[in-house]
């Protein structure tokens, strides 16, 4: 459309990035901040996600999906030496639309599901489950293996199905491939 | 409208009258349908791009559709339309999402329900978990989490995290549930 005006604010600063090749990008991501961006290799990232390194740099490793309406990466200024380490995601993380991520750490193939938040400077174990709408405090820790669900109740989840689900996971971002056209070029 | 300048309102009227926003993110919409007469404001996600996955060999027939969509159904400001997902046989897919007539879905929902049946209400910041199957009738009181699969028969009041019916809606209250009302009140005026 032509008729459309063009914003009158300068664009925002295009962080420096690394990105993996088999990296699937949708077009209407976003990657703002000014710290490293570094996504892993066959990880999918939605549109509208957004991903903000202005304070702090963000990891991201392989084979995880990144919802639409998501948001990755610290919205304040770091207050301690930890947190300014910057923010990673191991492998297999599925973060759910509408998500807000500011950990330290979210380990191996957790889930944070829709809506959910994690404060600044927490650090959640491998395998977790984090409910929709659920909130995880500033600092927290949670050990591996854990789910989160309705108002905050807890429970540890040993059914020994981890290996299913990042098999399940891997098959998603297949399917996903398929289905997002990539637009790697835009970010780089 | 014939000259260029002319004020352009909020929404968009298609020949069947469903009235989508400007600033709504509509995606894939080759494979959604949409039945007539629905309102889609701001901000509004629907994800028409989820579509089934087909095995290698078996081609798809006819047009794929990700969204299906009644007539006089309302989406609010930010809510999300999103197919679920999920493996079959081995294979991974995501299946349709079907909405019916007279539905209406609250500011920021997420929806990622198999099924929604006929004059279903659905409140603000609600989840509805994937594969889940509301029946007609039903009211999704605000803030509820409907968990993956459930299924919640007609007539039903939900509420909660996780969601749980907490009460039937009485015959003299369905009167209330026919969108048509605010479908006119949506405009460009």
């Amino acid at each position: 459309m032509s008729s459309k005006r063009a914003s009158m604010m300068p664009p925002p600063p295009k962080p420096p990035t690394t990105l993996a090749s088999s990296l699937i990008i949708a077009e209407h991501a976003s990657l703002t901040g000014t710290h490293l961006i570094a996504l892993g290799a066959n990880t999918a990232i939605h549109p509208r996600t957004k991903l903000i390194s202005t304070f702090a740099s963000i990891t991201v490793g392989s084979n995880c999906i990144l919802s639409e309406r998501s948001i990755i990466g610290l919205q304040s200024e770091p207050e301690n030496a930890i947190e300014s380490e910057g923010l990673v995601l191991e492998d297999s993380v599925v973060v759910e639309t509408g998500a807000v991520v500011e950990a330290r750490c979210v380990g191996t193939g957790t889930t944070v599901e829709v809506g959910a938040r994690i404060g600044k400077g927490a650090v959640v174990g491998k395998h977790c489950k984090i409910g929709p709408l659920s909130e995880i405090g500033e600092g927290e820790e949670i050990p591996d293996f854990t789910v989160i669900f309705g108002n905050g109740m807890r429970r540890i989840d040993r059914s020994g199905v981890e290996n299913q689900k990042l098999k399940t996971i891997a098959r998603q971002v297949e399917v996903l491939r398929k289905l997002i056209p990539s637009n790697l070029a835009k970010f780089q | 409208m014939t000259s260029k300048r002319a004020v352009k309102g909020e929404y968009i009227e298609t020949d069947t009258g469903n009235k989508v926003s400007r600033r709504s993110q509509i995606i894939g919409t080759t494979n959604i349908i949409l039945g007539g007469k629905t309102v889609i404001q701001a901000e509004v996600i629907i994800r028409g791009d989820l579509l089934r996955a087909h095995q290698n060999g078996a081609e798809k027939q006819g047009t794929p559709v990700a969204v299906a969509i009644g007539r006089y159904c309302f989406f609010s400001k930010g809510c999300e339309l999103r197919p679920p997902g999920k493996v079959y046989k081995g294979w991974f897919s995501h299946y349709p999402l079907k909405i019916a007539d007279h539905v209406f879905i609250g500011a920021s929902s997420v929806i990622e329900a198999a099924l929604i049946g006929s004059h279903v209400s659905i409140g603000a910041n609600c989840t509805i978990g994937k594969f889940a199957i509301l029946k007609d009738y039903v009211k999704v009181l605000d803030g509820t989490v409907v968990p993956p699969n459930m299924v919640v028969p007609s007539f039903s009041i939900v509420a909660g995290r996780p969601g749980r019916v907490v009460g039937e809606i009485a015959e003299g209250e369905v009167e209330g549930m026919d969108l048509r009302e605010i479908y006119r009140g949506i405009g460009n005026g």
